[in-house]
C-alpha cells in the first residue's frame, strides 16, 4: 500500500471533509483545470451499481482523466479463482486509482493493502460506503448550511445498509444528532453502536423524558447521549405501529432531515413479513412541524418514498444524487493531491493484534474477507477492553465486527487459560511483550501444543487396547452403513482426527482388501482447508467431495462447534452425498445440534473437565490413552502466578 | 398410481404436540428470556409463532421470532459467490449470547438445518443452537440432530410427510402421501 486510500469515513478528518466540500463547491473550476489529465481510474465492481459507478466515471472524465473498467467481474479472472489481493496488485499497475465495490466485508481494505495506488471503497459487503456518505453530508450542508446541531432521523433498514453505517459515524463526528427509526429487526448493528460509544463518546441510555415519549414507549426506546448532552439522540423503535407514530410525532425536537433507506433486498430476501417498513408519503408532508424537514434517500428507492414527495421542495434526493459527481470529483482531486504530497492518513496508527502463533482468533463474521479469502487478508484485531462484565473484545481490522476473547495463552510458557477480568493486567503485559496468544477454542490451543495453566490429577479412561477396539468397532459400523466404497472418503479433522481417520482407514482397507481414500480438513488454519492424505498418488489431483460418502472423524466431540465449522468448509467446497460423523469420545455439552453417528465411548464430564486423547502419532514415546482431568479456573488463583 | 393418503394427526393432537414442544423448549433453556426462535420458511414460521405464544403464556416472556428462508444456502442449488447468500433473513434478530431455536415442520436429511446454522452465524454469535421440528422422519444424510421433536414418523421411501397448518393450509393436520400426492393433499 502506498499513500492514502478511502476505505472508511474514518480515514478522513473533519477538516479534510470540509476541504473536499470546498473543492466540490468549485467543481466547475476543477472541470476547467482538468487536474487528472493523463491519469487512469480503474473501476472494479463485483456487485451491481448504477449511480456510484457512473458518477465516479463521470467525475474522472470531467477531471480530464480516463477510465478503464471490467464490465462484469463475473467475466474476469475472479471466476478462475484469482484472489482480490492479486487482482489489486495487477490492476494497480494499469491505473492510478482503483474504485472498488465488493460483496465481502473488508475486501476493499485487503485490496488497498496489496495495491500500489490509492483505493477508494465504493461499498464493501454490509460494511461501509464512504463516498456516498460524503455526498450525503455535502447535500445536508448545502441544504441546511451546516452539520453541527442538526437532528437527522434515519429510517428503515439500518442493519444491512453500509451507507447508513458510514453516515452515522460521520454525523456523530460533526456533532449532529441522530434519531433512528429502524424497521423491525433492522436496527443498527451492535458494532456500530459500540464504535459510536468508543470513538465518539456517545453512550446508550433508555429514553426517559421529554418529547421522545410521544414517539416511543420507554421500554422499546434507546437514547444515545454524548458526554455533552443533547448532541445526539438515538432510539430504535421496535413497535409495529411504526408508521402511525412516524406520522404523529409530537415533538419539541426540530427534525432537519429524514434519511430514508430501501430494504436491502440483495442482503435479505424480500418477504411478506416485513410489513412495518417505514415509508414517507403525503401525510408526512402535510405535517406542519416537518415543514423544514428535508427528505433524503441514497436511491434506488423501492416503495418507501411516494412519488408525491418528488414534487415537494423538501424531497431533495435527486439533488443528492446529482451532487455525486462534484463530490467525487473533489474526492479524486483530494486523493491525488494528498498522494503527490505523500501525506499520511488520518488514522490507523493503532497497533493491531496479530497472533504470534500459526493459530489465532478468527473473525466471527462469515462474510469477512479474513474468512472468505484468508489468503488476501491476514487476521488483525484491535482491542476494545470494554465489553459487558469486563469482557475483552476484539475488533476485526477489515470488517469492524467484534469477537469476545474466550481463551488466552502465553507464547513462551505454551500455556493457556480462560480469559477473566482478573487477568487484565497480566494480559496487558503479555501483549506489550508480544507474548499474548488468543484462541477461539481449547481445541485450537491444544492443536499447537498448549497446556492448561493449572489442572488436577489425570485419570485414565481408555488404554491402548480400548482405543484399538473402539477404532475397529467404528470401522465395522462404517462398513455396515456404507453404500458404495468407491465413494467413501474418510476425512479427519486435523490433527488428532486425521490420525484416527488413518487408523480407521487401515481397518477398512484390511477388511476390504482395497484402498480407502483419506483426507484431512483443517479448521483453524488458512488457505488449503481440505487436502488428500492418501492414497498418495501424484496424479490424483485435488480431492473431490461432490457426491462422496464422507465420514468425518474427530477425537472428542464437546460443543460440536468444530464439527459445524467442518461442515461449513465441506459445503463451501461441494455437495457431498452424505456426511457421517465418527468420534472416539463423546463428552456431551453440545451447543449446536450436531450428533455423531459412531462413538467409541461416551464419557459424562463436567464443563470444568478436559478430556484429552493422546495418540502415538502426536505424542512421541507415549502409549495411546485417553485421560480426563479438571481445570482450575484462573479466578481461583492469583493472577501473578500465571506469568 | 393410486393416491394413498393417511392422516396421522388431527387438530387437537397437533395443538397438544406444539404445546408440549413449547414446554420442552423452556425446559432446555436456562433462562427463557435468552430465547430466540427462528422459523424456517414457510411452515416453520407459523410453528415458531405458535411456540412463541405458548412460551409467552407459560414463561411470561415473549421470545423474539426471526424468519429465515434457507433457499440461497441450500447446497442442492447451484451455488455462486453471490451476496444474496448473505441475508436469507426476512426478519433478522439479535442472536448474540442467545439460545437460538431453529424451527421447521419436518426434519429429514438435515440439509436445511445445516444451511440454517450457517445463516445464523451471519447474524452473530449464538450461545447455543437447538433444533425443534414437529416431525422427525429420520434418514439423516448429515450428522444433525433435532433436540425437540413433536413426533417421529418414518413414512418409508417414496412417501411424503405433509404438515398442514391453519395459517397456510386452512387446516391443522399431519398426513402421509406418495411423493406425487404432494400437491393433491
Amino acid at each position: 500500500m502506498s499513500g492514502r486510500n478511502l476505505i472508511s469515513i474514518a480515514d478522513l478528518t473533519n477538516g479534510e471533509i470540509e476541504e473536499i466540500f470546498e473543492l466540490a463547491d468549485a467543481a466547475d473550476k476543477l472541470r476547467a483545470d482538468k487536474p487528472a489529465g493523463g491519469r487512469i481510474m480503474a473501476t472494479l465492481f463485483y456487485e451491481p451499481s448504477t449511480r456510484t459507478r457512473l458518477s465516479f466515471e463521470s467525475a474522472m472524465h470531467r477531471l480530464g482523466g480516463s477510465v478503464i473498467s471490467c464490465s462484469d467481474m463475473k467475466s474476469s479472472s475472479t471466476v478462475k479463482g484469482e484472489t482480490v489481493a492479486d487482482t489489486a496488485k495487477v490492476v494497480s499497475s494499469y491505473a492510478d486509482v482503483l474504485v472498488v465495490r465488493h460483496y465481502w466485508d473488508g475486501a476493499v481494505q485487503a485490496m488497498a493493502e496489496h495495491a500500489d495506488v490509492p483505493v477508494i471503497n465504493a461499498g464493501d459487503g454490509g460494511h461501509e460506503h464512504p463516498s456516498q456518505t460524503l455526498c450525503d453530508l455535502y447535500t445536508l450542508k448545502k441544504e441546511k448550511g451546516r452539520l453541527k446541531g442538526l437532528t437527522v432521523v434515519i429510517c428503515g433498514d439500518l442493519k444491512h445498509g453500509r451507507t447508513i453505517h458510514s453516515l452515522v459515524f460521520a454525523l456523530a463526528r460533526f456533532g449532529a444528532s441522530v434519531v433512528t427509526l429502524a424497521a423491525n429487526g433492522m436496527e443498527l448493528p451492535q458494532y456500530v453502536l459500540e464504535r459510536l460509544e468508543r470513538e465518539y463518546d456517545y453512550t446508550l441510555a433508555p429514553v426517559a423524558t421529554g418529547d421522545l415519549n410521544a414517539v416511543v414507549t420507554e421500554t422499546d426506546a434507546l437514547y444515545l447521549t454524548p458526554k455533552q448532552p443533547h448532541q445526539l439522540a438515538l432510539f430504535t423503535q421496535l413497535d409495529p405501529g411504526l408508521q402511525t407514530r412516524l406520522n404523529t410525532m409530537v415533538s419539541g425536537l426540530r427534525y432537519d432531515a429524514f434519511y430514508m433507506t430501501r430494504k436491502q433486498k440483495e442482503r435479505m430476501k424480500e418477504g411478506t413479513t416485513g410489513n412495518s417498513y417505514p415509508t414517507i408519503g403525503s401525510e408526512f408532508l402535510r405535517e406542519q412541524r416537518f415543514k423544514n424537514t428535508v427528505v433524503m434517500h441514497p436511491l434506488p428507492r423501492v416503495d418507501e418514498l411516494s412519488l408525491e414527495v418528488d414534487q415537494d421542495r423538501r424531497g431533495i434526493y435527486f439533488k443528492q444524487a446529482a451532487y455525486g459527481v462534484p463530490v467525487r470529483m473533489a474526492l479524486l482531486k483530494f486523493l491525488f493531491a494528498q498522494n503527490e504530497a505523500k501525506k499520511a492518513g488520518a488514522k490507523k496508527a493503532a497497533t493491531w493484534f496479530e497472533s504470534p502463533e500459526t493459530l489465532g482468533p478468527q473473525c466471527a463474521n462469515p462474510n469477512c474477507i479474513t474468512v472468505t479469502e484468508p489468503a488476501s487478508a491476514r487476521r488483525k484485531f484491535d482491542f476494545l477492553a470494554s465489553g459487558p462484565g469486563g469482557a475483552l473484545i476484539l475488533r476485526c481490522l477489515y470488517c469492524d465486527h467484534r469477537i469476545k476473547v474466550q481463551l488466552v495463552g502465553h507464547v513462551k510458557s505454551k500455556r493457556y487459560c480462560a480469559y477473566d477480568i482478573a487477568l487484565s493486567d497480566t494480559i496487558k503485559n503479555w501483549y506489550k511483550n508480544k507474548e499474548l496468544v488468543i484462541f477461539d477454542s481449547i481445541k485450537a490451543a491444544e492443536e499447537i501444543g498448549y497446556e492448561p495453566y493449572k489442572s488436577g490429577p489425570q485419570r485414565n479412561i481408555m488404554d491402548q487396547t480400548a482405543i484399538e477396539n473402539a477404532v475397529r468397532d467404528i470401522a465395522r459400523q462404517i462398513l455396515g452403513d456404507c453404500e458404495d466404497l468407491d465413494r467413501l472418503l474418510v476425512l479427519g479433522i486435523r490433527s488428532k482426527g486425521s490420525y484416527l481417520a488413518q487408523r480407521i482407514a487401515v481397518e477398512l482397507a484390511t477388511a476390504q482388501k482395497r484402498k480407502i481414500e483419506i483426507g484431512e480438513i483443517e479448521i483453524y488454519g488458512s488457505g488449503d482447508e481440505i487436502r488428500r492424505l492418501s492414497p498418495a498418488d501424484p496424479d490424483a489431483g485435488p480431492l473431490n467431495l461432490k457426491d462422496r460418502e464422507i465420514v468425518l472423524v474427530d477425537d472428542v466431540i464437546y460443543t460440536g462447534r468444530t464439527v459445524k465449522s467442518a461442515l461449513d468448509i465441506i459445503f463451501r467446497s461441494a455437495r457431498p452425498k452424505s456426511v457421517r460423523l465418527a468420534v472416539l469420545i463423546d463428552r456431551g455439552h453440545r451447543e449446536v445440534p450436531v450428533k455423531p453417528n459412531y462413538v467409541g465411548k461416551h464419557i459424562p464430564s463436567s464443563e470444568r473437565e478436559r478430556v484429552r486423547v493422546k495418540l502415538r502419532e502426536a505424542e512421541h514415546d507415549e502409549k495411546d490413552k485417553v485421560v480426563i482431568y479438571s481445570i482450575n479456573s484462573p479466578v481461583e488463583q492469583p493472577a501473578g502466578e500465571l506469568g | 398410481m393410486a393416491q394413498e393418503k393417511q392422516i396421522l394427526f388431527e387438530r387437537d393432537e397437533l395443538v397438544r404436540t406444539v404445546n408440549r414442544m413449547a414446554h420442552e423448549i423452556i425446559e432446555q433453556t436456562a433462562s427463557p428470556s435468552d430465547l430466540v426462535l427462528i422459523g424456517i420458511r414457510s411452515r416453520g414460521v407459523h410453528l415458531a409463532r405458535r411456540l412463541a405464544r405458548k412460551i409467552e403464556e407459560v414463561a411470561k416472556t415473549t421470545p423474539p421470532v426471526g424468519v429465515i428462508d434457507v433457499t440461497p444456502y441450500r447446497d442442492d442449488r447451484a451455488r455462486e459467490q453471490d451476496p444474496r447468500a448473505i441475508g436469507a433473513f426476512e426478519m433478522p434478530v439479535d442472536v448474540d449470547e442467545k439460545t437460538v431455536v431453529l424451527i421447521d415442520d419436518v426434519i429429514f436429511r438435515g440439509r436445511t438445518i445445516r444451511a440454517a446454522m450457517e445463516a445464523v452465524a451471519r447474524l452473530g454469535q449464538a450461545k447455543r443452537i437447538l433444533v425443534a421440528a414437529l416431525v422427525d422422519r429420520g434418514a439423516r444424510e448429515l450428522p444433525i440432530r433435532a433436540d425437540i421433536v413433536g413426533k417421529n414418523i418414518d413414512p418409508g421411501e417414496g412417501r411424503r410427510v405433509n404438515v398442514l397448518l391453519e395459517e397456510s393450509d386452512g387446516v391443522d393436520q399431519i398426513t402421509v402421501t406418495d411423493w406425487q400426492g404432494r400437491r393433491a393433499v
